[in-house]
């Protein structure tokens, strides 16, 4: 057991040289002990097609056991020219800390705009999807607490969702969920779109058996799957629920869809 | 005291603007800046002790933030170049975060760097390594030496040292100057030449293959072949690595990808063709 | 950073010192430095068909000590919102000073700027505008570690005149719903109110009394169970003509039978 343990003394790597570096943590009394972070419940899923992204997050806002409002927005519209967002082009979502989410939406936001006013034209996904890792980079030593999720239309016109940690690492993939039901929806999710471990039955035995080919889906499935994964979450995650906010990306536009959750 | 005093103490009609001193917003800068050295902080005495306190999932797996971890990556010279070889997982506490990583970070046409550690750390800097790359160019009108690429790196995470970031690269190019030149980098500052390295979570699994086959006169194939199967070691008995793997050949015309390919399939061939890993199974019908 | 395969790439005691979680910690007896200390309980408000009504008790303690029991909680801005402060009074005082600078700035301005006065109206700020100002105010103190100790409810009209009422918390936290409330009023008085408008639907369709009724009911539901409650309230309802304040109501027709009842928790013979 000794092995594992932390203690340098004991059995860690140590310095060879005398001068180790300062030790960071101070001895006794230290000015704050204000917790700037909390988290604010509820869980994100985007999913990218052929020619479309659909963005989703559920509406409950909770703090600790007690649900402050049922419907609260944490997937927004950004990039358009007006605050009403009429002719934005990508949809950021955000689940964690739902006042780092909106701070860090604001600062997307006013980037896009900002790109805009400067290129006379939208920001690409592709270049928003990169500065907004930067942004999130840029706060690495007090980060947000935000597991944000971007999506689009790439320039040849298909589905784009970029991933995020809460520090700016990042990729670009064909589905993702995050937040406090992450790991409820996120297997439902590689099944059902990856089509992970699923199999062409009789296909043969053991090793021989063939993995089911992979296909696109339609924006209906995808609406579909979307409910499902929710509805799921919603059954077995006490911080999901209440309403099931959706964004629509294709190339007519952004179409917000709400749908009603259980809403105990 | 004299902040506190000053604060409460200005005339009224000042406090009103709240927000003169905010730290947050250059609206200006944000749309032509790429990675900056400008951070933002807590405000408090010791930052990064109260950023482990927030990140470190391994003291305390219930941390609020975060952060995709863990790694198996490898890179080694031979005659032919550099073989540089990552699985594809990244993790957070005990969640897969991902399968799907791209775990070699492609700075420019000739350079590899590889991430272990924070994602975010490698992505960033490595991003940043390449814009540093570029300008040399433009100065010196010639390319950046491998050695000269892997300093700049080293030389900036040492200013960041102690302050909490975490990072394990390796810089790998093929120049007419050094031949094929590898350099590993961490965020303790370390920065060293040479022949072979893993790097990450599984890289004693990595170096238990790759030693006991690692000669500098192999093949091309053989080596390509060495790198993956050495991966395939630490995916298969290190649980923080796993997914795809991940094979690049670095020769001096520049890198060239030989595929990103799921593990499952090519540990069951490893096994069935080669009788390989003979410690597991591959019978499912009877009871061992 | 820690090169050990078990922890690689984490930080390494003999470097970081000692893994100190109480940077996390949420509360507790050593949370001396920045923590509330005279301090006002629960806020409730419940939007209405043409309007919202807002309740908070005039009592501010210090600790368990009733200490000053004519504390008004309800503010208002412009004749248009109300402000309703739950937790530390004085950071209550720094924002309310705050905002009536903002409120005297702006009345000034637009008596030396007789053309906006007309084209914007009487009114140039509304309940959401402040409800942003604050929301940002309140972030950028946590920002800096030294927060404002409140959670504010704001209530009034929106920018297309439809009633408006949000929350804003010691960490930037904002959020809206047709009845909110803090502290307490969250377990106690929210459930009640949800009963009567738990959708927005719900809300428009409630009147002015309906809703006055409702709000004084968990006023005592409140003074029942929250031993940090008081008697006496003010009470606020803000509708398109304006602004009804009362800030000395007393809570009537309370009745202690409930008491009687009462035995303590688990099992008991007698």
């Amino acid at each position: 057991m000794s092995m594992f343990s932390q203690n340098p003394l004991m059995n860690g790597p140590n310095y060879s040289f005398s001068e180790t570096p300062r030790v960071g943590a101070p001895e006794g009394a230290r000015e704050h002990r204000f917790d700037p972070y909390t988290d604010n419940g509820g869980s994100t899923l985007a999913i990218a097609g052929a020619d479309f992204t659909i963005m989703a997050g559920d509406t409950r806002l909770t703090s600790g056991y007690s649900i402050n409002s049922r419907f609260h927005r944490k997937v927004f519209k950004i990039g358009g020219t007006t605050t009403d967002q009429h002719d934005a082009h990508l949809v950021l979502s955000v689940v964690g800390f739902a006042a780092d989410g909106e701070a860090l939406m604001e600062r997307v936001d006013a980037m896009c705009k900002m790109y805009r006013y400067r290129h006379g034209r939208p920001i690409s996904v592709k270049a928003c999807a990169q500065r907004l890792s930067t942004i999130l980079y840029n706060k690495r030593f007090f980060p947000y607490y935000a597991y944000a999720i971007l999506g689009g239309l790439d320039e040849e016109g298909k589905g784009a969702v970029y991933s995020y940690d809460p520090v700016g690492s990042y990729e670009r993939e064909q589905c993702r969920a995050g937040g406090a039901a992450a790991s409820l929806i996120m297997p439902f999710l590689d099944n059902q779109v990856n089509f992970k471990n699923q199999f062409i039955p009789g296909s043969g035995e053991g090793h021989a058996l063939q993995e089911r080919e992979r296909r696109p889906l339609t924006r209906q499935e995808v609406e579909v799957l979307v409910k499902d994964a929710f509805d799921g979450a919603v059954e077995r995650h006490i911080e999901v629920g209440d309403g099931l906010q959706m964004m629509v990306i294709t190339n007519k536009g952004i179409e917000e869809i709400i749908l009603p959750l259980k809403r105990d | 005291m004299d902040t506190l005093v000053a604060r409460y103490s200005r005339p009224a009609y000042q406090q009103e603007n709240q927000f003169d001193d905010i730290e947050e917003y250059d609206y200006a800068a944000d749309s032509v800046s790429g990675p900056s050295l400008k951070f933002a902080m807590p405000p408090v005495a010791h930052p990064s002790s109260w950023l482990r306190a927030a990140t470190d999932d391994r003291s305390n797996p219930h941390c609020p933030i975060k952060i995709a971890h863990g790694t198996t990556t490898l890179a080694f010279r031979f005659q032919g170049g550099i073989i540089v070889a990552t699985d594809s997982r990244a993790t957070a506490g005990n969640w897969i975060a991902s399968q799907t990583v791209k775990k070699v970070i492609e700075i420019n046409s000739d350079l590899l760097g590889t991430m272990a550690g924070g994602a975010a750390d490698c992505q960033y800097w490595l991003a940043w390594l390449g814009m540093q790359c570029r300008l040399h160019e433009l100065r010196h009108k010639r390319r950046i030496s491998v050695a000269a690429a892997s300093k700049i790196l080293a030389n900036l995470v040492y200013q960041y040292k102690g302050m909490g970031l975490s990072m394990g690269t390796m810089c790998a190019g093929v120049t007419k100057e050094e031949g094929p030149a590898l350099y590993y980098i961490d965020s303790d500052g370390t920065r060293l030449a040479g022949n072979l390295f893993c790097v990450g979570s599984g890289q004693t699994f990595a170096y238990g293959v790759l030693d006991a086959e690692y000669r500098y006169d192999l093949t091309v194939e053989e080596a390509l072949e060495l790198g993956s199967r050495s991966i395939l070691a630490a995916t298969h008995r290190d649980a923080y690595s796993g997914g795809f793997i991940n094979l690049y050949h670095v020769k001096e015309s520049g890198w060239e990808k030989h595929g990103f390919t799921d593990t499952n399939p090519v540990f069951w061939k490893t096994k069935l063709e080669k009788a390989e890993f003979s410690n597991v199974t591959s019978d499912f019908s009877e009871e061992v | 950073m820690d090169h050990r395969p078990q922890a690689w790439g984490r930080p390494r005691d003999d470097v970081y010192g000692a893994y100190d979680g109480s940077y996390l910690n949420h509360g507790g007896p050593k949370n001396a430095t920045q923590s509330p200390v005279v301090t006002g309980t629960s806020v409730i408000a419940l939007k209405f068909k043409d309007g919202v009504v807002m309740a908070a008790d005039n009592l501010a303690s210090y600790g368990s000590l009733a200490r000053f029991t004519d504390v008004k909680r309800l503010h208002t801005f412009h004749n248009t919102t109300i402000l309703g402060y739950g937790g530390d009074v004085s950071d209550m005082q720094f924002l309310s000073r705050l905002i009536l600078q903002i409120e005297l700035h702006q009345d000034y301005e637009l008596e030396q700027l007789p053309d906006i006065k007309a084209q914007r109206g009487q009114e140039v700020m509304q309940a959401n505008n402040l409800f942003t100002f604050l929301k940002k105010q309140m972030y950028h103190c946590r920002n800096h570690f030294d927060p404002l100790w409140n959670q504010i409810l704001i209530a009034g009209f929106d920018d297309e005149r439809k009633p408006f009422l949000s929350s804003v918390d010691l960490r930037g936290t904002s959020f809206s719903a047709p009845s909110l409330a803090t502290g307490f009023g969250a377990a106690l008085a929210q459930p009640i109110m949800r009963k009567y408008a738990d959708t927005e639907e719900q809300a428009a369709k409630l009147t002015r009394e309906e809703a006055v009724e409702i709000v004084k009911e968990c006023m005592k539901v409140l003074f029942y169970r929250d031993a940090r409650s008081l008697d006496r309230y003010s009470i606020a309802v803000v509708t398109k003509d304006g602004i009804d304040l009362k800030e000395n109501e007393q809570l009537e027709k309370q009745s202690w039978a409930f008491a009687e009842r009462i035995k303590g928790y688990g099992t008991q013979t007698v």
